[in-house]
């Protein structure tokens, strides 16, 4: 293996072990991150009861354990560059011979071990509470879950070279984007709804948690053979949605890097 | 002007500052209305998936306005009641709570100050969302009428009850501050807690009546639950709703819980703040 990549993994892994130890070090992380997935989940839930569609409790659920994700996403992929700012982190970045792209995928694999005890107590207590009825195609129902998540973080590293650019309003966008692409991914309930008018779906899908819930509906419960072409197609969508996220948050990282250091903004802390 | 009211004036300026000093006053009302109003949709959405006959369903529209007055408002009490361990806790790293103690008041006018501020914020942003909601579950669902009773009385009954409110409200943030006096970490999870208690317990999306209990005895003496169904007294038109007897013993209920709520969280966050004195962690941002 060459010094590059073996620097490379290095740097990822160092990064994973941190943010994991992090969590698995600090029990009350847990407590912390699982309390609005859980609530959520419990609130939904009951929601679909109250409507007599215990049926669909399922979907709640599985909304609450991709919230944990999403949540780890936006506030712990999204807002890090620029946390790491305003502690001085990131300059250490920077100076050291550390890529930036393996750092964010460090970050990333960190961040799914991190957040796993979460979405599990929130899948735990769903089943022991709710009893949803399942229908699984567990071996696509898996696949599904590591492509949308791979996207999902991937999305998250391409809003963290984004937030670089910003101070302390990081922290306004992502209070405003939470809700929203809860709302417009049907973390919920299925955004392909005939409820729900095309154009809202077709906005819909350019966000990959949309098309990841989608076909995890499908491989959970709905389980339907009619699908499966349908739920292999939105796999290959959510891998090519991957890939140029990947490549995007590498050019941005580069370009507002470079403007970082051309303007001298990029160690300024509090603005 | 006494100095309590001009601290208390001083800390509302404060709190606004604080929240749209960084960006255009109207591009940050707008920001801040973005989550209830997708909230409110998001809710609007499930309860129409759930129901697929929903326009052979006659209660169907009722139900979609007891869904948006709830989840309008839970919101809204989640948005501001929080405000207090912000206050403390973003303070002690800003320096602003430390500074508090060096001027002519203490910490109380200025706590209750940022949650008036953060109150006739999250107020304004909820009654929007409520309104953007009617129009667009109307739009989504056009074969069910969406029953709301505006009228000039029913709009001040309305305000007066997001008034009563406030010492439920405020009480909550003194209590949850005096916790943030101690804590040094993870303080900022509370507002999740407070949100996902009060989507469950204040009877904002479903009726009490469908929990277990020993639950639903809790939900029914919270003030947050007497306050939402005294809204809904006030918004909704009869026969299911607008009754205005129990519109007055919702919110008398609610006013006296608040007292409660009030003095606890008063009581609570004298002593820790006392304590914390003595302790010297009024500034602690570490441990």
């Amino acid at each position: 293996m060459n010094l590059r990549a073996n620097l490379w993994l290095k740097t990822a892994y160092a990064r994973a072990w941190v943010r994991t130890m992090s969590m698995y070090g600090e029990p009350l992380w847990v407590v912390v991150t699982v309390g609005f997935p859980l609530f959520s989940m419990m609130g939904m839930s009951l929601l679909y009861s109250s409507a007599g569609a215990t049926a669909r409790i399922g979907f709640a659920i599985l909304g609450g354990i991709m919230l944990s994700f999403w949540g780890n996403v936006l506030w712990s992929m999204a807002s890090q560059f620029n946390w790491d700012k305003q502690a001085g982190l990131f300059e250490i970045y920077i100076t050291s011979p550390a890529p930036i792209s393996a750092i964010l995928v460090g970050m990333s694999l960190g961040g799914i071990l991190g957040t796993a005890p979460s979405a599990v107590m929130v899948a735990v207590v769903g089943w022991l509470v709710f009893h949803p009825p399942i229908n699984p195609a567990w071996p696509t129902a898996i696949a599904t879950f590591v492509i949308t998540l791979a996207s999902l973080y991937a999305l998250g590293m391409t809003l963290s070279s984004l937030y670089l650019v910003y101070g302390r309003e990081a922290e306004s966008f992502n209070e405003a984007l939470q809700e929203p692409v809860q709302l417009l991914s049907g973390v919920y309930f299925p955004v392909y709804s005939p409820v729900i008018p095309l154009a809202v779906q077709a906005v819909a899908s350019v966000i990959p948690l949309t098309i990841g819930m989608d076909a995890l509906r499908r491989t959970l419960f709905l389980n339907n053979p009619a699908d499966v072409n349908l739920v292999y197609t939105e796999l290959l969508v959510l891998g090519i949605m991957a890939a140029i996220l990947l490549v995007v948050s590498s050019k941005s990282l580069k370009a507002l890097e470079e403007r970082g250091r051309r303007v001298g903004s990029i160690a300024v802390r509090m603005r | 002007m006494s100095t309590t009211l001009r601290a208390l004036a001083a800390a509302i300026w404060a709190g606004w500052y604080r929240d749209f000093g960084w960006i255009n006053p109207l591009a940050g009302l707008f920001l801040r209305t973005i989550p209830p109003i997708a909230s409110v949709l998001a809710l609007v959405l499930i309860y129409g998936v759930a129901k697929p006959s929903a326009s052979l369903d006659p209660n169907f529209g009722s139900q979609i306005a007891f869904l948006l007055v709830g989840g309008a408002l839970y919101a809204h009490i989640a948005a501001y009641s929080w405000v207090a361990t912000l206050a403390v806790a973003e303070g002690k790293w800003t320096y602003v709570f430390q500074s508090v103690y060096i001027s002519p008041k203490s910490a109380t006018p200025y706590l209750a100050g940022r949650t008036i501020a953060s109150f006739i914020t999250s107020a304004t942003t909820s009654i929007i969302a409520l309104t953007v909601g009617f129009f667009v579950a109307g739009a989504l669902f056009p074969a069910n009428q969406i029953p709301f009773n505006i009228t000039f009385v029913t709009v001040p009954l309305f305000v007066l009850a997001l008034v009563v409110n406030i010492f439920a409200s405020m009480g909550l943030g003194f209590l949850l501050g005096a916790y943030s006096i101690y804590s040094t970490k993870f303080e900022w999870a509370l507002p999740t807690y407070i949100s996902g208690v009060l989507m469950i317990f204040s009877e904002a999306l479903f009726p009490t009546s469908i929990l277990p209990a020993p639950l639903r005895d809790f939900a029914n003496i919270l003030p947050f639950t007497n306050f939402i169904r005294a809204s809904r007294q006030a918004l909704l038109p009869p026969p299911l709703y607008g009754s205005i007897s129990l519109y007055l013993s919702d919110l008398g209920l609610c006013f006296l819980g608040g007292i409660v709520f009030l003095a606890v969280g008063l009581g609570a966050f004298r002593l820790a703040e006392n304590h914390g004195r003595r302790k010297g962690v009024l500034d602690r941002k570490a441990v």
